[in-house]
């Protein structure tokens, strides 16, 4: 009997345990809320390991420099607490993983009771993640996402800080007939397109083949294929690039898919009279990656280190003070705008409140953006639109802004020598 | 595609496979002798890589000498590795959860080591043969891959040799075969389990050196690589080098010309199709499930059979 | 009273109890977080305790579970967008998950050990890519769930409590039933088992059937909550390691084992992430490794070995038996993988 008891009480004793653990994991988590009554939290959602990490990481930087300079005037005025406050963070690696993605925004929201989240940085997160601001009233911005169908669902608290992929394609379709225009292309040129399986590479493909359709004549499309990210060998695939024979070779990808594939395209010895990978090109990785097999490549950006505004020179060079290299590409320069839209907005409510912030931001205008045209506004539907810049990769190091003509910083080579 | 096309990708297709069979092999020496899947291959790839570049960004030395010098390198740290970790994993003829669970988590560690050390910057080599390729008329052979290719083939029979003629080989392959009878026979299990594992790490190290050449890497590096080499094992069999070979073969020419050579569909009346491009990978795994279906002991099994008949 | 019948008593009632605490939780009006936490820990679990019947009863390793998983949010996605109603998506996500599993097993159940679990990691990665590419279900831009009506978390959270209870539940029927016991043969010796008259290829199907539904109701409530799903994470190699990796962490083969692996992954996991954002990975990868290499028997085990250590020192006059039989009898266990408890 004696030791029957022990038994039982064994028994018990564990499964007593195990409850009370259980138990009281949740009620520890339950009670785990605060809020900062004397400071603006700001959320902010980003991939800074896997494989979105790098523009994940730029983008925090760009942030994290706008609230600095927020916090040094003393921080963002609330009209209705009276006084200006300065802005924390509360940041979370999402690990490029977009459930994880959604569930952190949605922690932020509910458990650390921010003000507003920043997040991204791909569209696929950002899909993820734009479910949850509806949800709370809390608004929700973006110096990343650009696939249009993010803000295509109605949902009112959420902003995108670039314009749509779509547009991009269909710029870079505009230069080529611009160039052709100009006499440095033929007419009816081919092209073949060889994108990168995700929704930013289908949307490219929609705007190019968009602006073509809008202007017979000009190009026809001769290849039209999807690759799968990270790919490792791309000799089939350049194959029926080569099989094609097209004039113009324009592509989609990733940083580490871009160098990989321009690598075995010139150990290929393949040519074509103009090269593009979507919205890279002079990204200083590349560059160590390529040395000169990067020359003359196009890329239609968001935003250039070169653009001629005084903002964008005060940008580069605060961004150098704080990190002691200047800002690569353009991903740090649009989330740094959607921190000051976002701070702006935040004064114009006077309030903390999510909705009258988020009323505040779909009427904000910033004068004075980084982004070509100098201003920021969101459309009706959350998205912000402003006109593309191309540039091209230009031998020693050197990068031009070819288009449009009143940015344009060098004439664009083509066909490429 | 004209006759010289063919040619070309079929080269393209060699050098690959040569690449990925020094890829596999590190693999296979640890799960035939061990009976270890081991995760980690992947973290081990990425260490690989990142030594080849730091040698070649702070003593500008030539990644194929790095590469070379990675063997000795990691094949003590393969021996510290299984002195510390992998030999108190039970022994057993399958591969056990629990050695599946202790590599991948030992590959979570080196990963965020990764992270630490090098950050998320795509870091790659470029050296002035990066670009190059040796031509034949249509013909271009990358010189680095090419260089690649030579340096793989040379380590893999190198390592044919000490398995068909060593005392350590023969060890080896007799674990391989039936561990029990090896022991009855005087192998010192614990001994060649160790050797094999650092064997096996070094080799990986090898490959990521090889790997660091010709593309971009960052800290989780590998995991694609490392899938493939789960097809290369099961196609090439266990017991041989050549067998990883034959299978990284296949592999490699799968993989490449599933695109481009049209096959035949039924759909309304006969027509050729080519795969969409976006379907290359789902390729390499039908493989793995068909070969493990149809050739349980791999290409190399078959061939063994077909010998022994005769 | 009799022993076996009390400790039945407290085993039964327990879980009821703890299943009743948490159903009535949401009237004490808890943050949102915590609500999401328990909704995603029930998910989780519930992948945790189907993975265990195939994986720990049945000693079939499957690295594949995500395709169920996948496979589920996506039926279940399609039939919300036309209309139907949550039940009835999630009832069709279990039917065609379960008879993916068919199409999964019916090949791959005729490998053994280490072959059955590469194959498994071969069709997961296949059907992920197919996936990535089929254009009417959104391809690799993802699908998006509209379902008309506010949202209302705790309806969410109720569905996954009931979910999970379900899970509960049919695990323990299927442990503790004839056809449990087949298992069990199964994984010790398939050949002895079938010379007892068991089928092995039969019995493996169907319980892999039974968690491949499970799983895949589990991917299609989670569906449902996330409103967005996207074969790069519902098909994931990772997504099928989180499910494998819970089971293990709180114990292979046992139903708390499972679940408790559930709230350890649901929770603490992210707070990993949260708290650590740089060295995540290195923390997870590090208990992983420790309990692989202290505690192959998860932390149940780990319980187990404790109470076991403080019978010893403080009930010394009832010491433990010495014997290994006597050690299954009590524990239900005397050796994992060949090495003593």
């Amino acid at each position: 009997m004696k030791e029957s008891s022990a038994f039982l009480a064994m028994h018990i004793h564990r499964r007593v345990a195990r409850t009370l653990l259980l138990v009281g994991v949740v009620m520890f988590l339950g009670n785990l809320t605060w809020a900062a009554d004397d400071a603006i939290t700001i959320g902010i959602v980003m991939p800074t390991t896997g494989r979105e990490a790098k523009p994940g990481l730029y983008q925090k930087e760009g942030i994290e420099l706008a609230i600095k300079q927020i916090n040094d005037q003393g921080g963002i005025m609330v009209k209705e607490k009276g006084k200006k406050l300065p802005v924390k963070t509360v940041f979370y690696d999402n690990g490029s993983d977009s459930a994880k993605a959604a569930s952190l925004v949605e922690r932020a929201m509910s458990s650390d009771h921010v003000t507003a989240v920043i997040g991204g940085y791909s569209t696929a997160l950002a899909e993820a993640e734009s479910v949850m601001p509806d949800r709370y009233k809390i608004p929700w911005l973006t110096g990343g996402a650009a696939a249009t169908s993010i803000y295509s669902r109605g949902y009112k608290y959420i902003f995108g800080c670039l314009s749509p992929i779509a547009l991009l394609g269909s710029t870079t379709a505009e230069f080529l007939g611009n160039l052709a225009d100009q006499g440095k292309l033929k007419k009816g040129l081919k092209i073949a397109l060889v994108v990168e399986n995700t929704d930013h590479g289908v949307d490219y493909v929609a705007g190019v083949q968009d602006w073509i359709g809008k202007h017979p004549g000009y190009f026809t499309v001769v290849l039209n294929e999807k690759f799968d990210l990270g790919g490792t060998d791309f000799s089939g695939l350049l194959q029926k690039v080569k099989t094609a024979k097209a004039d113009i070779f324009l592509s989609d990808a990733h940083l580490q898919d871009y160098i990989t594939m321009q690598r075995q395209y010139l150990q290929a010895g393949l040519h074509h009279q103009v090269i593009s990978y979507g919205a890279r090109g002079p990204e200083a990785d590349a560059r160590k990656a390529l040395g000169a097999g990067t020359d003359y490549i196009l890329a239609a950006l968001w935003w250039s280190d070169k653009l001629p505004y005084a903002q964008v020179q005060k940008f580069v060079a605060d961004y150098k003070q704080m990190y002691n290299r200047g800002p690569d590409s353009w991903y740090a320069a649009t989330a740094y705008d959607a921190m000051r839209i976002l701070a702006k907005s935040i004064e114009a409510a006077g309030s903390t409140d999510g909705t009258k912030i988020r009323d505040a931001l779909s009427k904000a205008e910033l004068k004075g953006a980084l982004i070509p045209g100098g201003v920021l506004k969101f459309g009706a539907n959350g998205q912000a639109g402003y006109p593309f810049l191309v540039t091209q990769n230009k031998p020693e190091d050197k990068v031009d802004i070819v288009f449009p003509k009143d940015a344009a910083t060098g004439p664009p080579v083509a066909p490429i020598p | 595609m004209t006759a010289t096309d063919y040619l070309d990708l079929l080269i393209k297709s060699l050098l690959l496979a040569g690449i990925y069979a020094a890829m596999a092999v590190g693999m296979t020496a640890i799960y035939g002798v061990m009976k270890i899947v081991n995760l980690a291959h992947a973290g081990f790839l990425m260490l690989g890589a990142y030594f080849a570049y730091e040698l070649f960004e702070r003593f500008h030395l030539d990644p194929i000498l790095g590469a070379m010098l990675a063997l000795p390198v990691f094949f003590l740290f393969g021996m510290a590795v299984h002195w510390l970790l992998v030999r108190w994993l039970p022994k057993s003829d399958t591969p056990t959860l629990a050695s599946l669970l202790l590599m991948f988590g030992f590959w979570l560690v080196l990963q965020n080591i990764g992270y630490l050390v090098w950050g998320n910057t795509a870091y790659s080599i470029f050296t002035p043969r990066s670009l190059a390729s040796v031509r034949f008329g249509e013909i271009s052979i990358p010189k680095d891959k090419l260089i690649v290719f030579a340096a793989a083939v040379v380590s893999l029979i190198v390592l044919q040799i000490v398995f068909a003629r060593s005392w350590f080989g023969r060890s080896m392959r007799s674990l391989i075969q039936n561990p029990y009878a090896a022991a009855i026979v005087g192998v010192d299990d614990q001994k060649t389990a160790r050797l094999s594992f650092a064997v096996g790490t070094a080799f990986a190290g090898f490959a990521g050196a090889l790997l660091a050449i010709l593309f971009p890497f960052t800290p989780d590096f590998g995991a694609s690589f490392q899938l493939r080499a789960f097809v290369i094992i099961v196609l090439g069999g266990l017991e041989s080098v050549s067998g990883v070979a034959l299978g990284a073969l296949i592999l490699a020419l799968l993989e490449t010309f599933s695109i481009n050579v049209p096959l035949p569909l039924y759909w309304h009346g006969w027509k050729f199709v080519y795969l969409p491009s976006s379907y290359q990978p789902a390729v390499s795994f039908v493989l793995l499930v068909v070969a493990l279906l149809v050739l349980p002991k791999g290409i190399a099994g078959l061939l063994e059979r077909k010998w022994r008949v005769a | 009273m009799n022993l076996s019948s009390a400790a039945g008593r407290v085993k039964s009632t327990l879980p009821w109890l703890l299943l009743i605490a948490l159903a009535v939780w949401p009237s004490t009006n808890p943050s949102p977080n915590a609500v999401r936490l328990l909704f995603i820990t029930a998910v989780w679990t519930t992948t945790s305790l189907a993975w265990n019947l195939v994986g720990g009863l049945a000693g079939q390793v499957s690295f594949g579970f995500a395709v169920f998983y996948g496979l589920g949010s996506y039926a279940a996605a399609v039939m919300i967008n036309s209309g139907r109603s949550p039940l009835f998506a999630f009832a069709g996500a279990a039917a065609i998950a379960a008879l993916a599993s068919f199409f999964v097993g019916l090949p791959t159940f005729r490998l053994r050990g280490p072959y059955f679990a590469i194959a498994t990691i071969g069709v997961g990665e296949a059907v992920r890519v197919v996936m990535n590419n089929l254009d009417s279900t959104g391809g690799a831009s993802g699908y998006r769930i509209m379902e008309k009506g506010a949202f209302r978390q705790i309806e969410h959270y109720y569905y996954a409590l009931g979910l999970v209870a379900l899970a509960v539940v049919i695990a323990s029927i299927v442990k503790n039933s004839k056809f449990g016991l087949a298992l069990r043969a199964i994984k010790q010796d398939q050949e002895a088992a079938a010379a007892v008259g068991v089928n092995p290829y039969f019995c493996k199907l169907w319980v892999h059937a039974i968690a491949a539904a499970l799983t895949g109701v589990a991917g299609a409530v989670h569906a449902r909550y996330a409103a967005f799903i996207y074969p790069g994470s519902e098909f994931a190699f990772q997504t099928s390691i989180s499910i494998l990796l819970m089971p293990v962490i709180g114990g292979i083969g046992t139903i708390w084992g499972a679940v408790l692996g559930g709230v350890i992954f649901g929770i603490v996991e992210e707070e990993f992430v949260v708290r650590f954002p740089n060295i995540h990975l290195l923390l997870y990868g590090a208990l992983l490794m420790l309990i692989i290499l202290f505690e192959p028997d998860g932390l149940v085990g780990l319980m187990r070995r404790t109470m076991r250590l403080l019978k010893r020192w403080f009930w010394s006059k009832r010491e433990d038996s010495g014997s290994p039989d006597a050690d299954k009898v009590l524990w239900g266990r005397g050796s994992v993988e060949g090495r003593k408890l």
